[in-house]
This record gives C-alpha cells, sequence and structure tokens, in this order.
C-alpha cells in the first residue's frame, strides 16, 4: 500500500482535481504521486494506469530539451530543483510525452512546505506556449 | 484503556432539556490507562466535570488539543487540578507557522478574556507542538497528523499496551473538495492513517448531510460523511461527536436513524452522549 499522504498533499490534489490547468504532484523525495486530468492530455497517460512512480521512472518517461534543442537532465527540471532547492522554479521547454509528440510548455514548480517548514513535496503547473 | 466522553457537543456550549440526554458540554474526552496515566482529550467546558475526577493520587496529566478553537480550549480556566501545586499538566496542542502554542494559548488564558494568566497557575505546565512524530504517554504510544480542518488541527491516534487503538477526530471535514466521498483510498483521505483499524473512532457527526451542503468548508461532516469514513478506515466501532448545537436531543436520534438506514454500517455505531464510557 502507498504511503500515507500528509494533510497539505491532500489538500492539494483535491485542488488539483477541481481545476482545468495541468497540475503534477511529487512528494518530498520527488516521487511522483499525481497528476490531474489535463496533466493526462499532456503525458497522453492516465493517472489511473500509471499510478504513483520513484522519481528516476518518472523523469525518464520523458524526455525534456530546452529552446535550443539541448536535453534538459532530470536534475536540471523544474520539479525537481524546486524540491531540492526548496524555491520556485519556472522554466520553458519542450516536452515529448509517450506519443511522441513534442509540446511547448511553461514549467512553474512550487515547494509546499507544511508545519516548522517541513517540505512535504512539490506542486508543478503546465502551461502550454 | 477507559474512557469516558465529558463534552460532545460542538461549536458552543448548549445547556437546557432539549439537549439534556446527549449533553451541552463542548468537547472533552477522558482516556485512564491500566497503568493510572490520564488522557484529556480537549478542553471544551466538559473539562470542568473531568476535573472532579482526578484525585491527589494523581501527579501527572496530559491534555491533548485538537486545535485552540474556542469551544476545545474554553473549560481550561475551570479545570480544578490546573491550581495545584503539586501537580504537572502537560499539553500538546498544534503547531503553527506563524506563533508558538504559548503565545496562542494566552490569548484566552490572560486578562481581558480571562482573570488568570497561563503563568500565574500553580501547577507546573510544559508545552508541546505536535505534530512531531509518534511519543509515549505513560503506556500509551500518541499518534498526531494534521487534519482538514480550518486552521492548524490534529487528530490524535492512541495505541494502549494491549494494541487497542482509540482515534479522536472531532472537528474533521475529510470530504472537501471530494464531487464523490469516499472516492480515494485511505492514504489519500484526511486522517485515513490515524484511523485505520481503530477500535473506536470519535468522529465529528455535526451535520444532516442537507445542512453539510450549506457548510462545505466549516471543517465539519455529515453523520452519513463521518460513517462512509469508518467504513473506509475499517474502524470497528464508530461514537458520533461534535453535535450540532442546533440539534435537539430529538433531532439527534432522528439523523441517527436516516443516517444507519442509508449507510447500513457493518461495524458497531454508538451515538455519543455525554457522560458515557467506553472499556477497550
Amino acid at each position: 500500500m502507498a504511503a500515507a499522504k500528509t494533510i497539505q498533499l491532500i489538500l492539494a490534489r483535491q485542488l488539483a482535481s477541481c481545476i482545468a490547468t495541468p497540475i503534477l504532484l511529487v512528494d518530498d523525495e520527488n516521487a511522483l504521486i499525481y497528476y490531474n486530468e489535463p496533466a493526462e492530455a499532456i503525458f497522453n497517460q492516465r493517472f489511473d494506469e500509471t499510478g504513483e512512480m520513484p522519481a528516476a521512472e518518472w523523469t525518464s518517461r520523458f524526455a525534456a530539451v530546452d529552446d535550443d534543442r539541448n536535453p534538459i537532465a532530470p536534475d536540471e527540471r523544474p520539479m525537481m530543483r524546486a524540491v531540492v532547492e526548496g524555491c520556485p522554479v519556472s522554466q520553458t521547454m519542450w516536452l515529448r510525452s509517450s506519443n511522441g509528440a513534442w509540446q511547448h510548455l511553461r514549467i512553474t514548480a512550487i515547494p509546499l512546505f507544511g508545519e516548522k517548514g517541513v517540505l512535504c513535496g512539490a506542486m508543478s503547473i503546465f502551461w502550454a506556449i | 484503556m477507559v474512557l469516558t466522553l465529558w463534552g460532545t457537543r460542538g461549536s458552543l456550549a448548549t445547556p437546557g432539556p432539549a439537549t439534556a440526554r446527549y449533553g451541552g458540554n463542548t468537547s472533552c474526552v477522558g482516556v485512564r490507562g491500566d497503568d493510572g496515566t490520564v488522557l484529556v482529550l480537549d478542553a471544551g467546558t466538559g473539562i470542568r466535570g473531568l476535573g472532579k475526577t482526578v484525585d491527589a493520587s494523581v501527579r501527572r496529566v496530559n491534555i491533548l488539543l485538537t486545535h485552540l478553537h474556542m469551544d476545545h480550549i474554553q473549560g481550561l480556566g475551570f479545570f480544578a487540578p490546573l491550581f495545584r501545586e503539586d501537580l504537572e499538566v502537560r499539553i500538546f496542542g498544534p503547531v503553527s507557522s506563524h506563533a508558538g502554542l504559548r503565545e496562542r494559548l494566552m490569548r484566552y488564558l490572560s486578562p481581558p478574556l480571562f482573570p488568570v494568566s497561563l503563568r500565574e497557575l500553580p501547577c507546573t505546565i510544559t508545552l508541546h507542538e505536535v505534530p512531531c512524530g509518534e511519543f509515549d504517554i505513560g503506556e500509551f504510544r500518541v499518534t498526531s497528523a494534521l487534519v482538514c480542518h480550518p486552521g492548524p488541527t490534529v487528530g490524535y491516534r492512541i495505541a494502549d499496551g494491549n494494541g487497542k487503538v482509540l482515534t479522536y477526530l472531532p472537528d474533521h471535514e475529510p470530504a472537501l473538495g471530494a464531487s464523490t466521498f469516499p472516492s480515494l483510498p485511505r492514504e489519500w483521505t484526511s486522517g485515513g492513517s490515524l484511523a485505520a483499524e481503530a477500535d473506536l473512532l470519535i468522529h465529528d457527526s455535526q451535520y444532516r448531510a442537507d445542512e453539510y451542503q450549506r457548510h462545505v468548508g466549516w471543517g465539519h461532516s455529515s453523520l452519513t460523511q463521518a460513517l462512509d469514513f469508518a467504513a473506509l478506515v475499517d474502524a470497528r466501532h464508530f461514537v458520533s461527536f461534535h453535535h450540532d448545537p442546533g440539534h435537539t436531543d430529538a433531532d439527534i436520534d432522528r439523523q441517527m436513524e436516516e443516517a444507519l438506514a442509508e449507510a447500513k454500517p457493518a461495524f458497531r455505531v454508538t451515538a455519543g452522549l455525554e457522560g458515557s464510557s467506553f472499556a477497550l
């Protein structure tokens, strides 16, 4: 069974599940724990089918390049940096989904800090350009 | 452990003949361990009656506050043991990002809201902020976690030396934001891990289903939602709690009858009456 989630992540998922903006959530170890229906359209994968995934697994599923077509390593992407650096990170990039299509996106990742400043995870917002 | 409901009313003390059976005192539950450990869950007006049962042989009392809304702390200044010099009182309460537990408690326990300041009490008081992982109080292993309710609010899972588990979630809205409830597994549900397979679950049951629709986001549950939550976490015995101050005894009887007919729970359900006791 998956680990119990903090109230901050539970409420973040509730919010994500009822808005039209594509959102992806990771926990404090950068494991993917949820993405909403609008994000499913970007990834071309349903969350119910993929489920939760460790960081190394889910980041390897999506190729990412910058505007000059230079590859962006997983640990240099906004979500990873938000968790590691503990601050918001925003970046434009091209992301390739499971059907091979490239999409131009602005991704903004926001770390989620709970009580006593404890990092619970991060929320990423995907904005089509 | 043996526990007694000293106050089951939510939001506002509601004395009077129409509420005499379920009781008018606000949230307070007393818990005694086999080793004599005393836990007090919340300090609503019910704590005044509990205080009379703390005899001179008791040297330490542990007060576990879920949050600092007035109906959960209003009785604190009337808890007679606080005025004993030989008593150690440990108060556990939720952490806040902007002020410490002492500062926030003193907003009530100081003039002009209360004539005696926290620092003037003769007992020895120590304050402990939660959640802080699992910790032991006498024979009890206590787990706390933030739950869905406005402002910093925790629930408690209390396991005794015999492995029996009491979960206390007096103010809790796990259905907030859900189009259907429950629709997610317990690890994705507020309070789910605290209440998992609890032998006794004391849970917010403030509203009828139609009333909840007018109070979404206020931090409370309908009795039907609470029963659904109990089923999700596989609770063995459910006790309704935090009755709406606008509900008479007859209203709560009817609310329980209707909710049971709809939910048809496979576990034991007891309406939370002030003064009732349970042995686990």
